[in-house]
């Protein structure tokens, strides 16, 4: 019974003097965005030799590309693992990579390829995610890609772009033009449309099966829908006057365009399938470049009603009509990001043309590029990039993505085409 | 008598007839002329030299009228016409009045600064300034189409050579003589 | 017959109770074996028939618009200009010829030496970096091994630590309540803890990677105890989640990588910050 006791005693007091010893409490706030270092390692092959590409480039050019990452350069590191056993984390550690990708390539018949991959977190030592994909060696780039999309979702809680087409128009030959589909990196461009008249404007549909474009091949502007698998396109409007600027809605139901008939651009709303035309907007001023809030209840569109072009929104049920961008006398081509959150569009700054992104909540403005002559930026449909074209003053242009953290600018590499005004499409669950 | 006066109605038609495809090369579609048809026709009664087709002639031969007079320029990131060009688009204007199945085709355009949606919103807005000079003057809108192409065929050395403003503009096209 | 027959009970519990012993373990062996941490495996075995692509071209055929016009109105320009610099251009090819053919017999004598030269170099190269290949190995192998050695140190110290830190608080244990009061209250500098806690605060933040915590206003917290030498004992342990995995994981790397943190030489400053509580706002106030 005594022990029992003493026991009890000595049990308080240790209770009592670790209450007294209170833990010292240290708040901390914010912290610095930085791009998480990571090896990407070549994937060894098995069962042939045959140059099918590095996949690990297109990781590593993947996730550089983001911004959120920085890709360790792996030339002349001794050990190269090819599986988990393999890794020396202590190297790893003194090359400050925090995780470390690793896999192999089987060769299969009927030119057929397994690709196998661990994601590695180097100060847990362990692996924390791993893969498999079967596919046609020719798909190399698209498994890279996929592989790209799932490291990135884990280390990020975002769904990754990696996997996702871009549309673009490019003139040629002085006088001709082409609406183009390819990768979102600039990968496997193949033509939908081939024109002797401008076309402008692509949009995708949120499914990503057909592209809205506006064409001037009746000699005034039109805008037609294409399927993408068939090709097959019909004419959504061509009313007297200008049609143009097409934008579905986030339930691919609806386009807002812009008509004019005898008088200025106006914002009108019609049916996917041509029917029910009707007038959203009633102004004296331009209003156009419309385009979608995510949840169909607003459309941001540019206007000149107060002297240059600004932003403003429309609110669909209450037609209730305010100004969005405050900075600067130039404020053009709103694009919004998928959570509504984000709105990046052209701005003139001092002379320059440049990409702005604004927080709508805080309303602090960003510019993420520098100019001079910078155009048609578009989210990327996680909202982390942003597609824009520029260009030197030389008549070379480029198509590039942008991080929105801003570290990361990188062109796509379409040679020497002379592009304009890129559609990223959509994410494919 | 009776033969020469048609002869030489008809070798004055030729030549109304010659002179008319000249202003319309530009479009591969012609309607064909009014007065070739009332020509054509035996039933009409009048002959080639009425009142109307006269005046149309007369008014053709206006020389603000003149095919290289029928561009309106503008300032930069302005859609107001400068009154140096009233005089020619009223005389169009009384054009229109005087043949009412003339139609009119007002092609606006800007220099290449800016986005492609923006600047084919600001070219209609100069061709639609352009109509609604015309409108003043009493044309109606019947007659008159107004479309943009924006900054579609805008020179991209405009600034490197000092000629943007040759891409500011408005054009005037007769779809319709 | 009687080889079945029992002698007595005694053995016959004792038989049974060996048989369940040996049962029991036997089962123990085959199921504890089971037991292992998964790892999340993303594995999709895909066949892909086709990549979608397809492709129509819609050949558009149409004329040309008045534009075009001030277009040739240009090209004609530019054709005399062309025409004026071809001229000058056939002139100067000539010349350019005759010091070509000058140019490249003198190249080809350049030439010569340089592969020579080359031949030389390459094979230096190479000796070098075979040198440097064999200097690196060794230095990792020296690493390695001062390293394993350094660990076998610092756990020796860990130990030799613990132990002390047993003694200190089993000795605290036996005082009073109140004395331990007083050695809260007096003898401690707040304002030396409270630049520590500042450094400490400023070194972790700076490796809170903000970008894999949303926009939103977000909260989370940790606890860590600490080595004298500002290395974390045991792993950071998470006591309020932000509910964003990705936040969660990119401040306990943060906490990792800010090893080793500043700490007060003095042990009773140190034992006031050997156990923390983080709490985080990666998004800043509210």
């Amino acid at each position: 019974m005594n022990k029992f006791l003493q026991i009890i005693f000595a049990g308080f007091i240790f209770f009592s003097s670790s209450v007294l010893h209170a833990l010292e409490v240290i708040e901390i706030l914010g912290g610095k965005a930085s791009q998480i270092p990571i090896a990407v390692m070549p994937f060894k092959s098995f069962g042939a030799q045959k140059a099918i590409g590095k996949i690990n480039s297109v990781i590593k050019s993947d996730l550089s590309r983001s911004g959120l990452f920085y890709a360790l350069d792996t030339r002349g590191v001794i050990a190269a693992p090819n599986s988990d056993k393999e890794v020396n984390f202590s190297q790893w550690k003194s090359l400050e990579a925090q995780f470390l990708i690793i896999g192999r390539i089987d060769f299969l018949k009927k030119e057929k390829v397994k690709v196998s991959w661990s994601l590695i977190d180097v100060y847990k030592q362990q692996t924390v995610l791993s893969g498999e994909y079967v596919g046609k060696e020719k798909q190399i780039r698209a498994i890279g890609h996929k592989v790209s999309d799932k490291v990135y979702e884990r280390l990020t809680g975002s769904k990754g772009v990696f996997h996702t087409k871009i549309a673009f128009v490019e003139k040629y030959n002085n006088q001709k033009y082409k609406l183009n589909i390819a990768d979102y990196d600039g990968y496997n461009i193949t033509s939908l449309l081939d024109s002797k008249m401008p076309i402008i404007s692509p949009k995708w549909s949120p499914d990503g099966k057909k592209i809205a474009y506006v064409s001037f091949e009746k000699e005034k502007p039109v805008i037609y829908i294409q399927e993408i698998a068939t090709g097959k396109r019909k004419l959504l409007a061509n009313f007297k006057g200008n049609n143009s600027a097409p934008a579905w809605s986030p339930d691919g139901k609806r386009l807002a365009i812009v008509l004019t008939y005898n008088t200025n651009s106006q914002i009108y709303l019609i049916n996917a399938d041509g029917s029910d035309v009707k007038r959203l907007i009633r102004s004296r001023s331009i209003t156009t470049e419309p385009s979608w809030s995510p949840d169909g209840k607003e459309i941001y569109y540019t206007s000149n009603q107060g002297g240059g072009p600004q932003i403003y929104k429309f609110n669909l049920e209450s037609s209730e009509v305010s100004r969005v961008t405050f900075e600067g006398k130039y404020n053009l081509y709103p694009s919004l990001s998928y959570d509504g959150k984000l709105l990046i569009y052209l701005t003139q700054d001092q002379g320059n043309f440049k990409v702005a992104l604004q927080n709508l909540q805080s309303n602090q403005v960003l510019k993420l590029t520098k100019g001079p002559l910078d155009e048609a930026p578009v989210f990327a449909p996680n909202g982390h990039m942003v597609l824009f074209v520029y260009k030197d003053y030389g008549k070379t242009t480029k198509i590039g993505t942008v991080s929105i953290n801003g570290l990361k600018i990188d062109p796509l590499p379409l040679g020497s085409r002379q592009v304009q005004e890129p559609a990223w499409g959509p994410i494919k669950n | 008598m009776k033969k020469s006066i048609l002869l030489t109605a008809l070798l004055g038609i030729l030549v109304a007839g010659c002179s008319s495809t000249e202003l319309q090369e530009s479009q591969p579609l012609n309607p064909p002329q009014p007065e070739l048809q009332s020509m054509l026709s035996d039933d009409n009664e009048g002959t080639a030299f009425t009142s109307p087709e006269l005046n149309l002639l007369e008014l053709r031969g206006n020389p603000l009228l003149a095919k290289d007079k029928r561009s309106i320029y503008f300032d930069f990131n302005k859609y107001v016409v400068k009154q140096e060009y009233m005089k020619i688009i009223q005389a169009h204007a009384k054009y229109l009045n005087e043949a009412p199945a003339a139609n009119m085709k007002i092609q606006g355009y800007t220099d290449y600064r800016g986005s492609h949606e923006y600047n084919l919103s600001l070219g209609q807005k100069r061709s639609v300034a352009v109509k609604e000079a015309l409108n003043s003057f009493g044309v109606d809108d019947s007659q008159i189409e107004t479309v943009s192409y924006g900054k579609e065929y805008a020179n991209l050395d405009c600034v490197e050579q000092n000629s943007c403003g040759e891409d500011r503009l408005a054009d005037i096209v007769y779809t319709v003589e | 017959m009687k080889f079945f027959k029992l002698e007595n009970n005694d053995e016959l519990q004792a038989n049974l109770f060996s048989f369940a012993i040996h049962l029991a373990l036997f089962l123990v062996m085959i199921f504890s074996v089971g037991w292992q941490t998964k790892i999340p495996y993303y594995g999709e075995v895909e066949i892909w028939d086709s990549v979608p692509v397809q492709k129509k071209i819609n050949k558009t055929q149409t004329t040309s618009n008045k534009k075009i016009k001030q277009q040739k109105k240009t090209t004609k320009v530019q054709k005399s200009n062309e025409a004026k610099a071809k001229a000058q251009k056939e002139a100067d090819i000539k010349l350019k010829k005759k010091k070509a053919a000058e140019k490249k017999a003198a190249e080809k004598k350049a030439k010569k030496l340089k592969k020579q030269k080359a031949i030389k170099d390459l094979k230096k190269k190479v000796l070098k970096q075979e040198k440097l290949d064999k200097l690196k190995k060794e230095m990792l192998e020296k690493e390695k091994v001062e390293r394993l050695q350094q660990q076998v140190i610092e756990q020796q110290k860990i130990e030799k630590m613990q132990a002390e830190l047993r003694e200190n608080e089993l000795k605290q244990q036996k005082k009073p309540a109140l004395e331990g009061e007083n050695e809260v209250k007096g003898g401690v500098n707040t304002g030396e803890l409270n630049k520590y806690k500042l450094l400490i605060q400023q070194k972790i933040q700076q490796n809170v990677n903000q970008q894999l915590c949303g926009l939103d206003y977000i909260n989370l917290e940790f606890r860590i105890s600490l080595m004298p030498t500002g290395e974390l004992l045991g792993q950071p342990k998470m006591t309020k989640s932000s509910k964003i995995k990705s936040c969660d994981d990119a401040v306990e790397r943060a906490i990792i990588q800010s090893q080793p943190l500043p700490l007060p030489k003095d042990s009773g400053l140190f034992s006031k910050l050997k156990n923390l509580e983080l709490k985080f706002h990666p998004n800043g106030v509210e």
